[in-house]
């Protein structure tokens, strides 16, 4: 039997159940703490084997980044299969990211192919996920990312000027700025 | 004049199928029946109606063995979920009937 619904009842069955689906901020922080590590690990290893003049001083890089492409993808199935809500902000970010990996494979390949110069690829790597952190500050409603986003921008433009060993330092100091610090803040915010 | 309401969301737990889909991307089953706190049995028949009129379109998969329902509006949905709203609005600016 269907029970007649007054107009009031009507509007209060909207409200309520669009302030329970509101509330549905996911713990974000996992990705943010992997790949802040991960390039952390990367960038400053390469910097130490440089300084060692090892001639695959490069390596962390393909190695680790490798790695955290699997560990994103097992945990991004692993985390699909548990969610029963998707909302509009998991699948904006998760488009956002998407586009991100795509944008930096395009930009390593040209490198590797030598249509671009590696010194300045790691300062456009840095600009890009200043982007992606600023944005993912923006729908989050979270001002860590948002700042962190910035920041990666102030730092990448000095990246451009500097010598490139140093950019590898630079390129830790923006990861932690943009993920490791925003990362650890979402992760204990929820 | 007022503009009828649709019959089809001036029910409760159809309409609250609906307010949950208009604020996300997709939603399962079983988030719908913690949400709605109806019956499974209810809620499985009204969601067969609001898809049996086009306003949301369900996907049938399996998860561990189980099958997944998941829930999404259509755009023939989010026109009547407003129009609906509208309604309701002019309803309810009117002083007395």
């Amino acid at each position: 039997m269907e029970t007649k619904l007054t107009n009031e009842e009507s509007l209060g069955i909207i409200h309520q159940m669009i302030a329970t689906s509101k509330n549905n901020l996911k713990d974000n922080s996992f990705f943010f703490l992997l790949w802040g590590w991960l390039v952390l690990a990367a960038s400053l290893s390469h910097f130490v084997l440089l300084q060692l003049q090892w001639s695959y001083a490069f390596l962390p890089w393909p190695i680790l980044m490798n790695l955290g492409v699997i560990i994103s993808i097992v945990a991004g199935y692993r985390m699909g299969k548990k969610t029963k809500v998707m909302s509009h902000i998991d699948k904006m970010m998760i488009y956002l990211w998407y586009g991100f990996l795509a944008v930096i494979l395009i930009l390593i390949s040209m490198a590797l192919l030598g249509r671009l110069n590696w010194i300045t690829v790691y300062p456009t790597i840095i600009v890009l996920y200043g982007l992606g952190t600023f944005v993912s500050g923006g729908v989050l409603k979270f001002k860590p990312l948002i700042l962190g986003g910035i920041a990666c921008w102030l730092i990448a433009i000095t990246a451009f000027f500097v010598q490139p060993q140093y950019v590898l330092l630079l390129t830790a100091l923006s990861i932690i700025m943009a993920y490791l610090i925003p990362g650890y803040l979402l992760k204990s915010k929820s | 004049m007022f503009k009828d309401l649709d019959a089809l969301l001036h029910n409760q737990l159809r309409l609250s199928i609906i307010s949950i889909l208009i604020s996300v991307d997709s939603a399962d089953f079983s988030h719908l029946l913690e949400k709605t706190g109806a019956t499974k049995g209810n809620l499985s028949v009204q969601i067969n109606k609001l898809k049996d009129a086009g306003y949301i379109s369900v996907k049938k998969s399996f998860r561990k063995n189980y099958p997944l329902t998941t829930c999404k509006m259509t755009p023939k949905g989010v026109t009547a979920f407003e129009n609906y709203v509208d309604a309701i609005s002019a309803y309810l600016k009117k002083p007395s009937e």
